[in-house]
């Protein structure tokens, strides 16, 4: 497996496990290099002030807050230095929750826990313990200097890390316009439901799930890098002489002749005689 | 709200056409409706060139400012009657591939639907697709090209095929450069084909000095000639079709031109780009055009010649040690 992202410890009550974080999901996106389209030079990006036009080093840079439009509130290092949480190093778990009774909408995004070598008989008993009593850990964690909300919860064997949304960043479905369950006929739900049942399947396989688009994007692009590199391939390595193409082409004007005459094609009727230098 | 969506009756196929009010050329206002109005006003002239060559659609279902993607496996969805060609495309991560062809102007008018504004077709067609049926040289001015150079390097190709007793056509890509294409016989090999059209492109690059260039790595190129690109031949190599929209503001259109509109462009007294020339070849502008000059790629200009006595004639002219 990959290097670790962080590691740090599982703490709670008086127990530590001392752990180290992985990444459990990686994008399938490709990535692309924006280029000028007539010389497929790269595009350089280049940090330009709005009121004197011109560019400007990172050490004359600061942040600065939108609190009104156009009014700016200017934030220092030293600034974001002092609200910083703790760099803890921990996962401090909160309370135990049935995994149920979290809605699948706050899960973010899942690491990997592996315990390292004195924490192996803890981290093995946390994870059967939640396993047993069907809970999941809530705790809070730092990673780099930012602090989540993340639940532990035993997946096929390992523990996972899943960061959550705070409450403050889930989106209310309430101001959708949605229907309610009233006055739907019997017979249409009979309907609706024998189709849900003639499209049922017993086990989710996401392998049977491929992403069109990105095999597309790849089919294109190795088409085209192998397009590319034909010519080169077939180039002779000096600079060819015409009179040598020529020789070249009147060969390959010869058996083409030869595969029309062969064929059932008919044959070249105005071929005239040629005069050969 | 659900998209507006239109039926439209073309041939004996009816079509759904959907989100026409799209805005596809932002800084122009022009929608997908005025891409499907002009394939559909062009499609006599345009198929002829479409028919029976494997297509590749590149779309911009977000408008040209949006993400582009290039199609060769025939889209999903596509109703059953749209006539496709299966191949093997070896070395791609697709054993074989399905393509498009655009056989009439019910599946033009589907394509530009599917917001497929460039239309990549092969340089064969079925059943004979290891013959190409013509001689493609792609003139790509360089950034400080000018319309004059251009057009002087584009003539003195049709000038060098003329010596050995072969003529040629041009059209706009329309981006920056001209196509000079030279229509053949069934029966060439795209093997023949390249080494005709590299024994060309040297002799012209000889000639004209430092107009031209041969030079594939950009950055090496000078700015102010033409690249004489001789290597878009081979099989499931593509040219963008005439009459295809390209997806640059303005929506300029890859447009057939007289020889003598090019002899013009040559005795420019200003210094002009070729893209700026060529952006007066739009969607608004070419139906116009077509109505006049009708398909300059037409049957009556698209003489199918034979490569034999030219290569006869070329090897007496040209060949010289060096």
């Amino acid at each position: 497996m990959a290097h670790a992202i962080w590691s740090g410890s599982i703490n709670f009550g008086l127990v530590t496990i001392p752990v180290k974080l992985f990444t459990a999901v990686k994008t399938d996106d490709l990535s692309f290099n924006m280029l000028h389209a007539k010389d497929e030079g790269r595009i350089k990006y280049e940090r330009v002030c709005s009121v004197d036009g011109k560019p400007v080093p990172w050490d004359e840079i600061v942040k600065g807050y939108e609190y009104e439009k156009g009014e700016y509130v200017v934030l220092t290092d030293e600034d974001f230095a002092a609200v910083n949480p703790e760099a803890t190093q921990s996962v401090d778990i909160v309370e135990f929750v049935e995994l149920d009774k979290i809605s699948p909408m706050f899960f973010d995004k899942p690491y990997y826990l592996e315990p390292t070598k004195q924490g192996r008989h803890a981290y093995a008993l946390l994870r059967e313990a939640l396993s047993t009593t069907n809970r999941v850990a809530i705790a809070r964690v730092v990673i780099r200097t930012k602090e989540y909300i993340a639940a532990v919860k035993p997946i096929d064997g390992a523990l996972v890390l899943e960061l959550m949304h705070w409450a403050s960043e889930i989106v209310s479905s309430n101001t959708l316009e949605i229907p309610g369950s009233e006055k739907l006929p019997e017979k249409e739900m009979q309907m609706a439901r024998m189709l849900i049942d003639t499209m049922s399947v017993e086990e989710f396989e996401p392998e049977k799930f491929s992403n069109n688009y990105h095999d597309q994007l790849l089919t294109m692009i190795e088409a085209r890098a192998a397009g590319k590199e034909l010519p080169k391939v077939k180039k002779a390595p000096a600079r060819a002489k015409v009179v040598n193409l020529m020789d070249v082409l009147a060969q390959s004007l010869e058996e083409s002749k030869k595969r029309r005459g062969a064929g059932a094609e008919k044959p070249a009727t105005r071929r005239r005689k040629t005069t050969a230098a | 709200m659900p998209p507006p969506r239109v039926t439209r009756r073309v041939g004996s196929h009816t079509l759904s056409l959907s989100n026409l009010d799209k805005i596809l050329w932002p800084d122009d206002g022009y929608t997908k409706g005025d891409l499907i109005d002009y394939y559909e006003r062009v499609a006599p002239l345009a198929l002829p060139h479409l028919k029976g060559r494997p297509l590749t659609l590149q779309r911009y279902p977000n408008g040209i400012a949006g993400e582009t993607f290039f199609e060769k496996q025939i889209p999903r969805g596509v109703p059953d009657w749209v006539e496709r060609v299966t191949v093997p495309t070896p070395g791609g991560s697709r054993a074989e591939t399905t393509f498009v062809l655009c056989n009439d102007a019910a599946t033009l008018i589907l394509l530009a639907n599917l917001a497929t504004i460039v239309l990549h077709v092969w340089t064969s067609r079925v059943p004979a697709l290891e013959e190409p049926e013509f001689v493609i040289f792609d003139l790509d001015p360089g950034e400080e090209c000018t319309l004059r150079t251009l057009a002087a390097v584009a003539i003195a190709i049709r000038g060098l095929l003329g010596e050995i007793g072969l003529s040629a056509l041009v059209k706009t890509t329309g981006g920056y450069g001209v196509h000079v294409v030279l229509p053949l016989q069934p029966g060439y090999s795209y093997d023949t084909v390249k080494v005709f059209a590299e024994i060309v492109a040297r002799q012209a690059a000889q000639r004209l000095g430092d107009s031209a260039t041969l030079q594939r790595t950009i950055a090496k190129r000078p700015r102010n000639a033409v690249y004489l690109d001789y290597v878009q031949v081979g099989l499931g190599k593509t040219i963008v079709a005439p009459y295809s929209v390209r997806a640059r503001t303005g929506a300029p259109v890859s447009t057939p031109l007289h020889w003598s509109e090019v002899e013009a462009f040559g005795r420019r007294r200003t210094a002009g780009a070729p893209a700026d020339e060529f952006a007066k070849y739009t969607i608004r502008t070419v139906p116009k055009r077509l109505e006049r000059e009708g398909d300059l790629w037409g049957a009556k200009n698209w003489k199918k010649q034979r490569l034999e006595a030219a290569t006869g004639k070329a090897r007496r002219l040209w060949s010289q040690p060096g």
